[in-house]
């Protein structure tokens, strides 16, 4: 039974980073710009789709993935520039931007790829023998990845000039501009690099699972739910806010009735939105 | 006024002189829709709430009034009761819930979704009710006691045509009827200012919960009638793309307005099937359009128009 | 009918905003309450008017203790609070503003009979509140201004609307936190014509204000304040003459003055 438990809180955790580096992408655009990127599934599908289309061509995977990445980027970076920073501080607008983008890319896939769902060949066979526990290689890769990548983003801003900056105009975008960041920059920052986070995950997905147009839809809802539980605003909160989520629908499903899976996080989420508002380890 | 009298009168003289089957059916589809983007409407637009919670309501009744009406051999109509009232029940508990703990826009808006969610899993499950994801195929139709002709079922376009705008009226009624008293002005009061609204006597958390309750009652009339129309019923009804769709109406026509929302539905049901291409192309038509409206008309199409008129004024 | 606070006090973190204050309010009474910046004034109105929960101490109204109430009950027992800086709804007009605000006449006028406004028998009810509405803005020279947006008042008819507001409400005691701060001269003498005719219709007062002169004219009985604790009460002219008072004001070294 402990083995049974153990296992899926280790495959829980590994699904929830997946979670959290989505969450790790909504809570900066929010947390700094203001702006709600609901669409950010999307660009984890492009991610996807693009290492993919690129492993298709021969190139190898590690190498794949760093354009996919970039492609994810340079597509936030359009999007943001036609379309999201005109939704600053506007919850509805955002919302009605990203659902017209969810469209768009969707269907743009489906014109690509159509529904039917594809698979990249295996990336990185075998599996780690943990005590009575079979963990397949790739699936610790992607978690150790996204850990290494959600920490690196949280040392990157809490001890630079830069981080320093961003909390400034976040907190009071003139003020900030006053001093000499130089706002709109920011804020393309932060886009291209949270839609880029996406597109790393997308990427990561397309190594252990199969890839269908519509697959950024469940991801930003859980990445929604993890950012929020834990924390809209705090970086190392995405991922435990991930990893948490990802856990307890492991762990529920084991005791209560699979089908119901999403329904424990939201549970949870429900009650943490009640009691504890900022979330788990947000402030304010 | 004049403008919406003309309006409510073209409709209802409409198939006097429009024959096609094809546009009394997006007629149809708008009215149906225009119910629930009205109701979404008065608890958002109107009382500044964001609710996620209508597609649950919408699923729920439509399975419910044809259950009902099959199992225990009930007319239509009499089976949309015990619907409408387990949508206050819902709306009650969950608008409870947020409203005591005093949910803030973005968390009511997640927390609903939340809710919803989680009641479409039940519906999604409950296979022995429901059929789980296979659906329910509805046999039957509505009936109406015609004058003359006795009890007759509601068929073919023009029938439910005007069933469906009948219906819509009498939604817009009731809304307009509640905007316009005393309730309204709470409404309003706790949309643009909730902590004076305290001050000055009036009870944030019943008057929320006030129009929560009653524009989910409202809405879970159209979960009937969409279920019969179609013929079909399946858990996508109580889907997150729903509430988006609402939205979208809402936001494309008006919001804050109670024509703006079927305006709004008019445009994104009819739009799709204006556009003769393959679906893939109309669905990046359809996000094309909602991101340009948002982005050029903030205030939707009744609402630009609106204040245009009024910058032209006296 | 008195407001009896007994031994309000309000702490914030390390912060003593009120300490220990008691006093009461008599009914038909215009009652003063006075101290420099920062000596609790405005803390203390917003926790007779359920705005604020005190540490700990009692508001006591009508025999029953209010101070855990919610604020719209608090209004609903009659004691109504208007704001230092002006609480509207900027995208209403003037006359919407004060519309809303007759939530409670209507409720105490019509009690479920509200109801006949749903189904549009109740003509009779409208042109009444309309009437009401307009008397008050008369009442507090807005009439003219009736149909502006609020947004676009200027300072002092905003103030002048948040004083419509709260007497839209009925209230039996009328707390006001600095109602003369940002007003002309002319202004004032609106302010103090309209506080008048409220006074001699039954209307309890307790103004908060740090114009002195203001004070001096209106009020009958004043309280001081000083880093959140009464340092006197009486007479307006005994009061303002109490080197404690001229102390807090002006600081030591000036206590003969």
């Amino acid at each position: 039974m402990t083995q049974l438990v153990l296992g899926q809180v280790l495959n829980g955790a590994i699904i929830g980073a997946m979670y959290g580096i989505i969450a790790l992408g909504i809570t900066l655009t929010f947390g700094i710009t203001g702006i709600v990127n609901f669409a950010l599934g999307e660009f984890m599908m492009i991610g996807a789709y693009a290492t993919y289309a690129l492993a298709e061509r021969g190139l190898p995977y590690p190498v794949a993935v760093v354009p996919a990445c970039l492609i994810a980027a340079a597509a936030g970076y359009l999007s943001n520039k036609a379309f999201f920073r005109f939704t600053r501080n506007n919850l509805v607008n955002g919302l009605l931007v990203s659902i017209g983008l969810i469209s768009i890319f969707e269907s743009a896939s489906m014109l690509l790829w159509t529904a039917t769902p594809v698979e990249m060949h295996f990336v990185l066979p075998g599996a780690l023998r943990v005590g009575n526990i079979g963990l397949p290689k790739m699936k610790l890769v992607v978690f150790a990845v996204i850990v290494v990548v959600i920490v690196a983003t949280y040392f990157g801003l809490a001890r630079t000039w830069l981080g320093r900056a961003a909390f400034a105009y976040a907190q009071n975008p003139e003020a900030a501009m006053l001093m000499g960041v130089h706002t709109p920059r920011m804020e393309t920052a932060v886009m291209l690099y949270s839609t880029g986070l996406a597109g790393l995950g997308g990427a990561l997905y397309a190594s252990l699972y199969s890839l269908e147009p519509a697959m950024g839809g469940v991801y930003v809802l859980k990445g929604m739910e993890a950012a929020i539980l834990g924390g809209i605003g705090s970086l190392m909160g995405a991922l435990w806010g991930g990893v948490i989520l990802g856990v307890i629908e492991a762990v529920g499903s084991i005791f209560l009735p699979t089908a119901f899976r999403d329904a424990y996080g939201l549970a949870v989420l429900v009650a943490i939105l009640l009691f504890r508002p900022s979330g788990l380890f947000g402030d304010e | 006024m004049i403008a919406q009298a003309l309006l409510w009168g073209v409709l209802y003289a409409l198939p006097l002189f429009v024959r096609s089957d094809f546009l009394l059916t997006i007629f149809i589809f708008t009215f149906i829709y225009g119910i629930l983007a009205v109701t979404f409407d008065l608890i958002f637009g109107f009382t500044g709430q964001l609710s996620m919670f209508h597609p649950a309501v919408f699923g729920v009744s439509a399975y419910m009034t044809y259950l009902l009406a099959s199992q225990y051999k009930l007319p239509f109509w009499v089976a949309t009761v015990p619907s409408a009232l387990t949508a206050v029940v819902l709306a009650v508990v969950v608008g409870s819930i947020c409203f005591k703990f005093r949910l803030k826009t973005f968390y009511f808006a997640v927390v609903t979704l939340a809710f919803a969610e989680m009641i479409r899993l039940v519906v999604m499950n409950w296979n022995s009710l429901t059929n789980g994801t296979l659906g329910l195929v509805v046999s039957g139709k509505p009936t109406i006691y015609w004058p003359g002709s006795g009890v007759v079922a509601v068929r073919g376009p023009i029938a439910w045509y005007y069933l469906t705008l009948a219906c819509l009226s009498v939604t817009v009624l009731i809304c307009a009827r509640c905007l316009r008293a005393w309730m309204g002005r709470c409404f309003g009061a706790i949309r643009l200012n909730e902590d004076l609204a305290r001050t000055l006597g009036i009870n944030v958390f019943r008057y929320k919960l006030l129009a929560f309750a009653i524009g989910n009652a409202l809405a879970s009339f159209a979960g009937g009638l969409y279920g019969y129309y179609t013929g079909y019923i399946d858990p996508g009804y109580l889907g997150i793309n729903q509430s988006m769709e609402i939205l979208a109406m809402v936001l494309l026509g008006g919001q804050g307005t109670l024509l703006g929302p079927i305006v709004g539905s008019f445009v994104l049901t009819g739009l799709p099937h204006a556009i003769d291409l393959r679906a893939e192309i109309r669905a990046i038509l359809y996000g094309a359009i909602l991101i340009f409206t948002i982005l050029a008309m903030p205030r939707g199409i009744v609402g630009t128009l609106g204040a245009w008129k009024a910058r032209r004024g006296p | 009918m008195a407001l009896e606070v007994r031994e309000l006090s309000k702490r914030f973190a390390g912060l003593v905003a009120v300490a220990a204050v008691s006093f009461t309010v008599r009914p038909g009474e215009i009652l003063g309450v006075i101290g420099p910046n920062g000596s609790g004034k405005t803390t203390l109105l917003s926790m007779m008017a359920g705005l604020l929960p005190p540490t700990s101490g009692s508001v006591i109204w009508k025999g029953r203790e209010i101070q855990a109430l919610r604020p719209d009950i608090i209004a609903g027992l009659g004691v109504v609070k208007s704001f230092q800086n002006p609480q509207l709804f900027a995208e209403l007009s003037v006359f919407d503003n004060v519309r809303v605000a007759s939530h409670l006449a209507l409720k105490r006028a019509l009690g479920l009979r509200r109801g006949l406004e749903l189904l549009g028998a109740a003509r009779a009810v409208e042109k009444q509140l309309a009437r009401r509405v307009s008397e008050v803005l008369a009442l507090c020279n807005l009439d003219g201004a009736a149909g502006q947006l609020a947004g676009n008042l200027s300072y002092g008819e905003e103030k002048m609307l948040g004083i419509a507001m709260a007497l839209m409400c009925e209230p039996e005691l009328l707390l006001l936190d600095e109602p003369a701060s940002g007003l002309g001269r002319d202004e004032i003498r609106n302010l103090e014509e309209v506080l008048v005719k409220l006074h001699a219709a039954g209307t309890t007062l307790c103004l908060v204000d740090h114009k002195i002169g203001f004070l001096r004219g209106l009020a009958h009985r004043v309280i001081a304040l000083n880093h959140g604790e009464k340092i006197a009460e009486g007479a307006p002219e005994s009061v303002l003459n109490d080197p404690a008072v001229v102390e807090a004001y002006l600081g030591t070294g000036h206590a003969h003055a």
